[in-house]
């Protein structure tokens, strides 16, 4: 075993903290007794080679160093903790501190995993070259999503993720009644409006001539069937969700979204 | 209490003395960069689809979005398409150069600004796995993650070497990437032009002011003081931003599995199951199949994920349990990659796992590779400094051949100490233990 200086420091017990120079791994021409970094062999490194007056820098970058770091976790470990005394309390202020670069949710499959395939479909109504109004069928979207996915390793995040989430941010900003809560509402109408339309031109639903004049949006949540040796029964219940006909503006429905 | 502050005391030393971890913060930036580089040349086909001023989620939407909680990003400085194509194309190479470790402070001033400028674009095309890449970009500018396996620290040594055989060695890329980097700067953060958050801007701009400032103290005062006040500085800040990279990690898992801990499935032992059955995260259906086919299978895996997270923070404090539960989570972030279809997310993961790697088994990766990189390179390559080369295998197969763990630590420790002068003795002291491992 190996001589520990002093007691059993944290960092040495994780690997961290060996203090290391580079060699060893290079095995090029150039690979030479030494540290690699600009600093110096022969030179003492740290507060020890400054003089008082430089020591006092030191301390300052270290005390700064120290404070920050200390905040920066506790903020950090308050916005990831449930709701709590000091979060009720301090909540302005740890969101000044985190938003926006800092924030983070690693809620990841927890407290339950999603149990529910949720269906998103669209259908358009558009106006004819002849003046006439058609209605297509359902496009179903999601179910789009699962093919591209089917078999492919790395799916793209516009597969998996834009719409997805496009619906789950429309869903957090509608009451039941489909009625936008807060100015994010408005945001997530216009960012489904704008996924019906490309998905809809790629899937060619307008012959020549069409003009795409309203698209509406439906959803079916239906539940995973529970495993067979869960005992569990399922309730075979599918949730239904339709949404109001919205119009496009004529800049989108010309092609506007790429 | 003299114990007490002769601890103190050390630790300090530590901490200012040298940037700890340098082959942990090596693999964190390698993995992180690589992670970027392969997603952004993956959606390279998507890009306008995901970011572009006409994507889904167009400029107009981000700019309201924007404006409400002020996040960074260069693409909103103009909704033009060449800008687009101009700043797609400056996050795959920053993460190029970051990956090399080539100009390494900049690199990774400029991966922070591509991955914040791409993501905040558009922040509901990203996941758990951008998340982590977010913030890991912010930290990674901090730290001094380019001592070993990058371009940077070969050019320190070729530098070294020169200037001991008597050589001038000036750097004239170095001055002229700071001035162009400082007009782009003062371009893009012209008052007014980007939201009203200072946060990225003001560490920019301090980044910049730093390396004008590194670089005078390094032309006028040789080894001086105002030099090594410098080093202590950086190794301070990259200390701390590696510790802050390590809690980071740990409250991830943290949360996730504490959050896990209180759900029905996890506690019933179904959980694992249904992921598997969800349609966005099936790749191989049959897969998922295969993996739920008994249910005491899953109920363990399901159990033994909330225990590797929940747990996982706690065995920091024993090395062997640590690295044990290490390469469980490593494990199964390589299944989650292949199996829920989530490549990018898994790769961060792992990513940040690594920063808890053991560093004798960094180096034995590390040595593997150089010795393969090596044997191809070496031959059109070779110069002076053939003994040194002698040696360096030598201690490489000290590192591989020392078949404890402990033995092999001892030996890195070796090497480590050896090399970089401790001061205190105990480099010296542990090379002869080193040895005789």
């Amino acid at each position: 075993m190996r001589p520990v200086a002093h007691g059993a420091g944290g960092e040495t017990e994780t690997g961290i903290g060996e203090r290391g120079a580079m060699d060893g791994y290079d095995t090029g021409p150039d690979a030479r007794h030494g540290p690699d970094g600009p600093a110096d062999a022969d030179t003492r490194t740290g507060v020890a080679a400054l003089s008082p007056r430089y020591q006092v820098g030191a301390a300052l970058a270290l005390a700064v160093v120290a404070v920050t770091v200390c905040v920066h976790i506790g903020m950090t470990f308050l916005h990831v903790a449930p709701a709590n005394t000091v979060t009720k309390r301090h909540g302005r202020a740890i969101e000044e501190w985190i938003y926006p670069e800092f924030e983070q949710n690693w809620k990841l499959f927890a407290p339950n995993p999603l149990q529910q395939n949720v269906a998103v479909e669209v259908r358009a109504e558009l106006r004819t070259a002849d003046g006439g109004i058609r209605t297509t069928g359902w496009y179903g979207l999601s179910a789009q999503d699962g093919r591209a996915i089917d078999g492919n390793p790395v799916p793209s995040h516009t597969q998996q993720n834009e719409l997805r989430r496009a619906w789950d941010f429309y869903v957090a900003t509608h009451d039941s009644g489909n009625r936008p809560v807060g100015v994010r509402g408005s945001l997530s109408e216009a960012y489904l409006r704008r996924i019906a339309v490309m998905r809809l031109d790629r899937a060619g639903a307008s012959r020549p001539g069409d003009v795409l004049d309203r698209v509406q949006f439906r959803s079916r949540a239906t539940a995973v069937t529970p495993p067979r040796w869960s005992g569990e029964r399922l309730t075979d219940r599918s949730e239904t969700r339709e949404l109001p006909w919205w119009r496009v503006p004529a800049d989108e429905a010309e092609g506007g979204v790429a | 209490m003299n114990d007490v502050a002769l601890s103190v005391s050390r630790g300090i030393a530590r901490v200012t003395g040298a940037a700890l971890g340098p082959y942990q913060t090596a693999v964190v930036r390698i993995g992180f960069a690589a992670t970027w580089l392969l997603f952004l040349l993956r959606e390279l086909p998507h890009r306008h689809e995901l970011y572009g001023p006409d994507g889904p989620w167009s400029w107009s939407l981000a700019e309201r979005l924007i404006d409400g909680n002020g996040a960074f990003s260069l693409l909103m400085l103009t909704d033009g398409r060449l800008w687009f194509e101009a700043v797609y194309a400056l996050a795959v190479l920053s993460a190029a150069a970051l990956l090399l470790g080539w100009r390494t402070r900049a690199a990774s001033a400029l991966f922070m600004t591509g991955v914040l400028s791409l993501q905040n674009r558009s922040v509901f095309m990203g996941d758990g796995g951008d998340n982590v890449l977010h913030l890991m970009s912010v930290y990674l500018v901090f730290t001094r993650c380019a001592r070993v396996w990058s371009l940077d620290a070969r050019r320190a040594r070729r530098t070294e070497a020169a200037r001991a055989r008597g050589e001038r060695v000036p750097d004239r890329l170095g001055p002229v990437l700071w001035v162009v980097l400082g007009i782009a700067l003062a371009v893009v953060t012209l008052p007014g032009r980007l939201g009203s958050e200072w946060f990225v801007p003001m560490l920019l701009w301090t980044l910049w002011l730093a390396q004008a400032l590194w670089w005078v103290v390094e032309r006028r005062a040789k080894g001086g003081e105002p030099r090594i006040l410098l080093d202590v500085i950086a190794n301070t800040a990259h200390n701390g931003a590696l510790l802050v990279i390590m809690a980071e990690a740990c409250l991830i898992y943290a949360t996730a599995g504490w959050y896990k801990v209180q759900g029905s499935r996890w506690q019933d032992g179904t959980a694992v199951y249904y992921p598997l059955h969800l349609d966005y995260f099936s790749p191989w259906p049959a897969l998922g199949d295969l993996l739920s086919f008994s249910g005491t299978m899953v109920m363990l895996i399901t159990y033994g994920t909330v225990a590797v997270q929940v747990a996982f923070p706690f065995t920091l404090f024993n090395r062997r349990v640590k690295n044990v539960l290490l390469a469980a989570m490593m494990t199964e972030h390589a299944v989650i990659a292949v199996v829920l279809g989530l490549p990018f997310f898994s790769l961060a993961m792992i990513a940040a796992d690594a920063v808890f790697l053991p560093t004798s088994f960094l180096r034995r990766v590390g040595d593997g590779a150089a010795r393969r990189w090596g044997r191809s390179v070496r031959r059109g390559d070779r110069v002076a400094g053939g003994d040194a080369d002698v040696d360096a295998d030598a201690q490489a197969e000290a590192g591989s051949e020392a078949g404890s763990e402990a033995g092999s630590e001892a030996g890195s420790e070796a090497e480590a100490g050896s090399g970089s002068g401790d001061g205190d003795g105990r480099g010296a002291g542990q090379a002869h233990v080193g040895s005789g491992a």
